[in-house]
């Protein structure tokens, strides 16, 4: 059987306005879709990146001193034995960062001393026996033996020298020094020169802001104090987690009933509150494009209601003369699909320029080519679905239609 | 040709049953021009959608073209109108979205031909109708008369063993009727079977055969045939 597109085509010409119509709403449909589609994977592949670190048997508790907080080192040592003998922590630490934990530390990396400016921007891990408690794997080299480490904060006021040594991720080794091994290779980090004796399989950074910088981090021998921001870090079973994070503040509180504890949470739900904003947008455009999706199936619906009524008679006719059944319901489906694949080319457009605006204005990536047939594709089973039911009732109408109207 | 044997055809709704034919016979042989007349609500057009295969009967036969039609399906049934009929409608019933050229080429799609072929036959129908010079116009760019030859080439283009012709003059006026009928008999005269409902007795006297139905029944069909005067002089 022939196709009547040529005819379908006449037809659409003498109803040119209810046509553009229709594919002016698949165009734009087109383009949004498009694009949102395209950001929802975005921020979904944001949401899903690894953090490298053991995420349900970690929690972080945080606290706030009143007064005047003493000897801050000996504070330390005392809450992490506090903490050590609740029964189910595995390991205990005071660390500065966790990945997607918000609270970033952050330094220019450099190769040597006399560069100006910093090669690159790293995040900055630290506390006593840190890669242990955040389970990080080590590809090469050793991890840090416990007379490397100094206390922050006379690091930081230089009462006293640290070994000068780092781990980094084995991604920022390989950026760093692609030609070979960065084991025993010196970086300059703010001010100090260090040098890298250990190389990890991944630790993601507290804040991300772009994908390829996700595990430019580097990992330094201070003990943390919570004075300077630092946090509590445990590790234990997953399914004593919660337990032990209720019996961890208990603890603390016992070594200072007058401490304020900011913030005491398991990292699912810390790693959750960093990807708040990535999934209520997600969440919006997801939505928004379902709504849309649905207004233009409604359009289509619509149209093609109003068209198999105000053809009835017409549709009688061609049944009379020899219209089969599925004559006359692929002639309905083949108009919708040329209306779909007009507003489809045109949406492409559309998806392209807005990608373009998109790009300049909020500095989102490239829309990756494959989104558009797939796009398409997409509109093409919408408006195919969308037809069915009025095509249907097209197809049920009796030859003697033609006769009594 | 055509050949209906007792044949009803019975309207129900839950509390009535409206006969709308009742033992309907008629038999039309090869080449025949028979005109079904009769008054308002007598059956005429039932007859005629049935003959045409646009509705079901209740009971009786009926053979077209020696295939007895009640066991066909509805593709079946199809083909045949597309193949062996050629309808002509009283209110023309062409597409108005479609111009002249796509309105005769409706029924050759749904045939399958190829295109060099419709077209051929297309240019054919509207030569034979005087209307190739409208091949591009639309419906509503023609008159009466004009549209009703156009739907005349349509029914024409594909062949039809049968034609079946509902009231064909029925819209138009009296000018433009004779020049239809003078087509339907230059037709006739070709070859092709035509069977027309008219209430007209004008008309149906220009047929070579008369069935008059009243009541959903044929009440004469031992009619004698009577040739029109232009029909005759054509022939001889």
């Amino acid at each position: 059987m022939s196709i009547d597109v040529l005819p379908i085509l006449s037809t659409l010409r003498r109803h040119r306005l209810t046509a553009t119509l229709l594919v002016l709403q698949i165009a734009l449909t087109c383009a949004i879709v498009c694009n949102a589609t395209f950001l929802i994977g975005d921020r979904l592949s944001r949401m899903l990146m690894p953090s490298g670190i053991p995420e349900e048997q970690l929690m972080r508790i945080t606290v706030s001193d009143i007064g005047a907080r003493g000897d801050v080192h000996a504070r330390t040592v005392t809450d992490l034995a506090a903490l050590r003998r609740v029964a189910g922590v595995d390991a205990v630490t005071v660390g500065n960062s966790l990945p997607f934990g918000s609270s970033s530390w952050t330094s220019g990396l450099r190769l040597d001393k006399a560069q100006k400016s910093p090669s690159i921007d790293v995040g900055l891990f630290y506390g006593e026996g840190l890669s242990d408690v955040l389970g990080l794997r080590l590809v090469a080299g050793r991890r840090f033996t416990p007379d490397e480490y100094v206390w922050v904060d006379d690091h930081v006021t230089r009462r006293a020298a640290g070994a000068n040594v780092a781990m980094v991720t084995s991604a920022l080794a390989k950026r760093l020094f692609p030609e070979g091994s960065a084991l025993g290779r010196q970086v300059v980090i703010g001010t100090d020169t260090m040098r890298i004796v250990g190389i990890i399989d991944r630790l993601a950074a507290a804040s991300v802001s772009a994908r390829d910088d996700l595990n430019d981090t580097v990992v330094l021998p201070w003990r943390m104090i919570p004075a300077y921001g630092g946090g509590y870090f445990i590790r234990a079973r997953p399914e004593r987690a919660a337990r032990v994070l209720a019996d961890a503040v208990a603890a603390l509180k016992a070594v200072d009933p007058r401490r304020v504890v900011v913030e005491a949470r398991l990292y699912p739900e810390i790693r959750a509150r960093y990807f708040a904003t990535d999934r209520a947008m997600a969440l919006t455009l997801g939505v928004v494009s379902m709504a849309l999706l649905v207004v233009t199936a409604l359009g289509i619906v619509g149209l093609a209601s109003f068209w198999v009524g105000q053809r009835r008679r017409q549709i009688g006719i061609r049944r009379a003369l020899g219209a089969r059944r599925a004559d006359i319901l692929r002639y309905f489906q083949t108009e919708n699909f040329l209306l779909a694949s007009m507003g489809i080319v045109l949406g492409m457009v559309l998806a392209y320029g807005v990608n373009l605006i998109l790009m300049r204005q909020y500095e989102l990536p490239r829309l990756p080519l494959l989104y558009l047939p797939v796009g398409a594709v997409a509109l093409w089973i919408l408006g195919q679905v969308a037809v069915l039911a009025p095509a249907l009732r097209a197809a049920s109408v009796p030859p003697v239609v033609a006769t009594r109207g | 040709m055509l050949k209906m044997t007792h044949l009803a055809k019975v309207y129900r709704t839950e509390v009535v049953e409206t006969y709308a034919l009742r033992d309907f016979n008629i038999d039309v042989k090869e080449g025949e021009f028979v005109a079904v007349t009769g008054p308002s609500g007598s059956g005429k057009t039932t007859f005629l959608t049935i003959a045409g295969l646009l509705e079901t009967f209740t009971g009786g036969q009926y053979h077209l073209d020696g295939v007895e039609v009640s066991q066909l399906d509805d593709n079946a049934r199809s083909r045949i109108r597309n193949e062996k009929i050629g309808f002509i409608f009283q209110a023309f019933n062409l597409i108005p979205d479609l111009n002249v050229f796509d309105n005769v080429e409706v029924p050759l799609r749904y045939r399958g031909m190829k295109a060099a072929e419709r077209k051929q036959r297309i240019m054919d129908a509207l030569e034979r109708v005087g209307l190739a010079s409208r091949a591009k116009h639309y419906p509503a760019e023609l008159s009466g008369g004009q549209q009703q030859r156009v739907a005349i080439a349509r029914a024409l283009a594909g062949s039809p063993r049968l034609l079946l012709a509902d009231e064909p003059t029925g819209n138009l006026d009296t000018q433009m009727a004779r020049g239809v009928m003078e087509l339907l008999e230059e037709i006739h005269r070709e070859g092709a079977t035509i069977v027309m409902v008219t209430h007209d007795p004008e008309l149906a006297a220009r047929a070579q055969r008369n069935v008059h139905v009243i009541d959903g029944q044929v009440v004469d069909l031992a009619e004698e045939p009577r040739f029109h005067a232009h029909a005759h002089v054509a022939h001889s």
